[in-house]
């Protein structure tokens, strides 16, 4: 943990219009409503490591991760890659001096590859787009090479994204975004459209890959066991705002806040029944609720929970909650993930 | 060469062709229609534009199967001698002249309207996207007739006879560019909302680059079938306007003009003139629109 | 007897090319309220065998061989008029997606009552207290207002609470349920997984759950059967299955799933992919990727044999048997 952060954000904020057509929005004279996805989140990504977002849908972890990328563009707050700020005024083109260096990996694999270009096209835009090859030999080689790297055939470059199975094009698109020789991939989700068998072997691979090329991943998931497979640190997110933050095996050890510890609660695993999990579903992030985003389905809300919201705070080291309760220290005692009967497989 | 013809034989779009009658009849009959067109100068048996060799003699000779006919004229001749048979397939020749073309204008119009309106948004969006909706509340006729009525006043008298069929193909042409244009919009929304785009923009690709190379091929397979069934309200359009005597000079006469010529003739009994190009247009729409609706519905997999 | 039989189903996809198997000669069975998990991956044809016993399969897939038996008599061959009515009465259905099972125009409760009233001779204030007792035995709070709503003024979990009650209407002797959670959030799929499993243990209800999450077969299922490539593999009571699995496949299924607290330098995977239908394997289709595969497994096509208690594999080379691997 003791490494420099390579990506750094703070106060970071976007907000979207509830989208109207413009003539209604000229009749009622522009009071547009609006979401807020992500309501002010500070992160700091460490270099070499992996930053996992977990929280359900709704909860601003796919809109953060598409801020850092650049693109959305952030209604407030900054954004600080290896030690420089980007200039946010210029709109999209802040990202042009470190657009080589962040890359990212999409859910849907399906969706993620042009289906009318054959992939030996689809990995050498970027070569292209970035000016990295300079003859089609450099070209081919590289796009070979690339292939290979994520455990495909050269010959595999002939064909269209049709012709292969999901995990084959999710490891076409690890190699889109590795082309470019890229220090940051943000990871939006990108074995929740797999089936089991297949997370396992991209999982293995991007861990593969981050040791090898020195990877720092920004890993987004709704998936706790995935979470705790990929993470070096985790950030909790619920309605927008990181709510616990804390190194991976701290978290799933010491679980403070109520919400981490309902999400642990739901973890079913074969073996093992799981608890019986709280009621309630998220709220719209339309009109959250006052204070803390949380309390409507929180066992411990007091009435300071429903009228004033609590900030992220330490509590130990490298480890933060943004809950009033853990402030106070009314909250039962954590208990941590059970541990599951030792894995059945050899 | 042989590789692109086993690709065609392979694809699907061949297998439902093939297996679809109505298909296979209505493109024999534009091919037929197309290849006339092509080769009008040199199938026709006459030439009805050369004034020494169209005799005023000859008028008014009914088709060779009635009683009267000439073995020379097929079909027989109209009210200046010409032969009706010929005059149908440089007719032809015209007509598909200024409907493909009036077709490419608009979809190229259209489609570059769309996209730049899907992918750019806001105001752009809406003003093309409005436009669009109150040029598709009046008739396109209509409209047609209103730019060629402005291009008419526009264009020098000198050059009006020259750049007739070109004012046609304009005044069509800009009739038909909503279609297109929602069409472009629409897929574009579509397409954009997938995360190759997105990929492309983490490329930092120019937007300009990304419609090019990402966007407007997957807008290029609806155009195509609304272009077909567009080619046929073209051709019907053209013929419309040189009906009324605003399209095509008479000197080089489209189908649309010869059935002007010949209703005047429809109530004195040379049926002919009017009946067989009347027929020419009716066959040629049909078999163009049935192809377009077949294309659409084979391309559609939700249809099939 | 057992409620549900279903004997070496066959279903196949008509295609240009010719039928394509699918589902290969699967055969297990489901007792009176007995909750049997069917677990595989995407292409397995799992959801094909759900759809087959609802009777809902449409071209190009159609049952090629096999039957089904619901409390004895068969219902693979009836007609649709037949088999509707089975469909109300002794069968219930759950699907993904709870939008798409509900009719957007018209409000929960018109929807719940008509049901209801298809199935058992009541008026329509009879019909309404019933749906405010199905809506509140699913656990929809205030349910008396809740009947007004519109599918879409409900959450995900919500509509799916809403597609079980209608699924229990009429008191039916089976559910099947088709990945009933895929499409909810984590915390609500521990929800609605739970009321699935309280409704219909009171109700004396079998359920086929149809999903690719072992876990989720893991928290409510008795017995688990594992599909692969259109084949059974593997059958027996999930406790067993879990501790101790025998197909080389379950094994590996089992390893890849990631564990809290377990933090490996790699995950267990299976090398390769599914086979697609028009190139399954000769012999066992799972071969290619078995790391124990022998030459016979390459021509000859294991059958299901019964293997311990209650349990069966398809396998030569099972973990646990004599000369296999320990």
């Amino acid at each position: 943990m003791s490494a420099p952060p390579l990506v750094e954000a703070f106060g970071l904020e976007k907000r979207f219009a509830i989208a109207r057509p413009w003539l209604a929005r000229l009749a009622d004279r522009g009071r547009g409503r609006f979401v807020h996805a992500v309501a002010g989140v500070d992160l700091a990504v460490p270099r070499g490591r992996t930053l996992a977002l977990v929280g359900e849908s709704g909860c601003g972890k796919s809109t953060l991760a598409r801020l850092l990328v650049g693109l959305l563009l952030p209604s407030a707050g900054r954004i600080r890659f290896d030690g420089r700020d980007l200039d946010l005024r210029l709109g999209r083109r802040a990202w042009a001096p470190v657009r080589r260096r962040i890359q990212m990996i999409f859910q849907d694999p399906y969706a993620s590859l042009d289906p009318r270009w054959r992939v030996a096209d689809i990995l050498a835009e970027p070569l292209e787009a970035f000016g990295l090859v300079r003859s089609r030999g450099e070209r081919r080689e590289r796009v070979e090479e690339l292939l290979r790297q994520v455990g495909l055939s050269p010959a595999d470059g002939q064909k269209y994204p049709h012709e292969f199975s999901g995990g084959q094009r999710q490891r076409i698109s690890i190699a889109r975004a590795l082309a470019s020789r890229p220090d940051f991939l943000v990871c939006d989700e990108p074995t929740s459209a797999l089936d089991v068998s297949v997370q396992a072997q991209i999982l293995n691979l991007m861990k593969q890959l981050q040791e090898e090329l020195d990877l720092t991943y920004l890993f987004i998931s709704h998936d706790l066991a995935v979470v705790s497979v990929m993470a070096d640190v985790v950030g909790v997110m619920y309605l927008g705002r990181i709510v616990e933050l804390a190194p991976s095996k701290e978290l799933f050890l010491r679980p403070r806040h109520p919400y981490t510890r309902l999400l642990l609660d739901t973890v079913r695993e074969p073996g093992r029944r799981g608890r019986l999990p709280l009621a309630g579903e998220v709220p719209s992030p339309i009109d959250p609720p006052p204070g803390c985003a949380f309390h409507p389905r929180c066992p411990w809300a007091s009435a300071r929970c429903r009228g004033e919201r609590p900030e992220l705070e330490p509590v130990g080291e490298a480890h933060a909650v943004a809950c009033h309760g853990v402030e106070e220290g009314r909250l039962p005692d954590p208990r941590g993930a059970p541990v599951s009967s030792p894995c059945a497989a050899p | 060469m042989w590789a692109a013809v086993r690709k065609l034989r392979d694809h699907e779009l061949w297998w439902h062709f093939t297996r679809s009658p109505l298909a296979v009849g209505s493109a024999g009959l534009v091919f037929a229609f197309v290849l006339g067109a092509l080769t009008a100068p040199w199938l026709a048996p006459h030439d009805p534009f050369d004034p020494a060799r169209v005799f005023l003699a000859d008028a008014f000779l009914p088709p060779v199967w009635v009683e009267g006919g000439d073995p020379r004229f097929l079909l027989g001749t109209d009210d200046q001698g010409r032969c009706v048979l010929s005059t149908i397939l440089w007719g032809a020749r015209i007509s598909f002249f200024v409907g493909v073309s009036a077709v490419a204008f608009s979809a190229a119009l259209g489609t570059v309207l769309g996209i730049t309106a899907g992918s750019v948004g806001g105001a752009y969006e809406s003003l093309v996207m409005r436009a669009a909706d109150v040029q598709l509340t009046f008739p396109g006729i209509l409209v047609a007739l209103l730019i060629g009525g402005i291009a008419r006043t526009l264009v020098p008298p000198a050059l009006l006879e020259a750049a007739a069929v070109w004012v046609v193909v304009a005044s069509i042409g800009i009739a038909g560019w909503p279609q297109y244009a929602r069409i472009a919009r629409a897929v574009t929304l579509v397409e954009t909302s997938k995360d190759y785009i997105a990929a492309a923009q983490v490329m930092g690709l120019h937007p300009v680059r990304i419609m090019f190379r990402h966007l407007l091929p997957n807008v290029i397979g609806p155009i195509s079938v609304v272009g077909t069934i567009g080619l046929a309200l073209a051709i019907v359009s053209e013929a419309t306007l040189s009906f009324l005597g605003v399209g095509v000079p008479p000197t080089t006469p489209s189908l649309g003009t010869l059935i002007r010529i010949g209703n005047d003739f429809l109530f004195s009994g040379e049926w002919w003139i009017v009946f067989f190009p009347s027929l020419a247009l009716v066959l040629l729409v049909s078999a163009v629109n049935l192809l377009g609706d077949w294309l659409r519905d084979a391309l559609d997999p939700k249809l099939r | 007897m057992p409620l549900l039989e279903v004997e070496e189903l066959r279903i196949v996809f008509d295609t240009r090319k010719g039928p394509l198997c699918a589902v290969d000669r699967a055969s297990f069975a489901i007792d009176r309220g007995e909750i049997l998990g069917l677990v595989g991956e995407s292409g397995a044809g799992k959801s094909l065998i759900a759809t087959a016993i609802i009777g809902l399969l449409a071209p190009p897939a159609r049952i090629a061989g096999g039957t089904v038996r619901l409390a004895g008599r068969r219902i693979d061959d009836l007609d649709a008029e037949a088999m509707r009515r089975i469909r109300g009465r002794a069968i219930g259905a759950i699907f993904q997606d709870p939008l798409g099972a509900l009719n957007p125009l018209f409000t929960i409760g018109r929807q719940l009552e008509e049901t209801i009233r298809v199935h058992r001779a009541l008026d329509r204030r009879a019909a309404r207290a019933r749906a405010v007792e199905l809506l509140r035995a699913v656990g929809i709070p205030d349910p008396e207002r809740r009947l007004d709503a519109y599918p879409h003024e409900l959450s995900g979990g919500m509509r799916q609470r809403v597609v079980i009650a209608l699924a229990l209407c009429a008191d039916p002797l089976l559910v099947v349920a088709d990945e009933p959670t895929t499409a909810l959030d984590v915390s609500v799929q521990a929800q609605i997984l739970r009321l699935l499993e309280q409704s219909c243990r009171e109700r004396g209800a079998a359920v086929l759950l149809v999903t690719h999450d072992l876990g989720a077969i893991g928290a409510i299922a008795d017995r688990v059967a594992v599909l692969y490539a259109g084949r059974i593999v593997e059958i027996g009571p999930v406790a067993a299955v879990v501790r101790n699995p025998r197909h080389p496949y379950t094994r590996g299924l089992l390893g890849a799933i990631p564990r809290i607290g377990a933090r490996p330098r790699r995950l267990v995977q299976i090398e390769g992919t599914m086979p697609r239908l028009d190139a399954v394997p000769t012999g066992c289709a799972f071969h290619p990727r078995c790391p124990h595969a022998v030459a016979r497994c390459r021509g000859e096509r294991p059958e299901l044999e019964p293997m311990g208690e209650a349990r069966a594999v398809a396998c030569f080379r099972p973990r646990g048997a004599e000369g296999g691997l320990g």
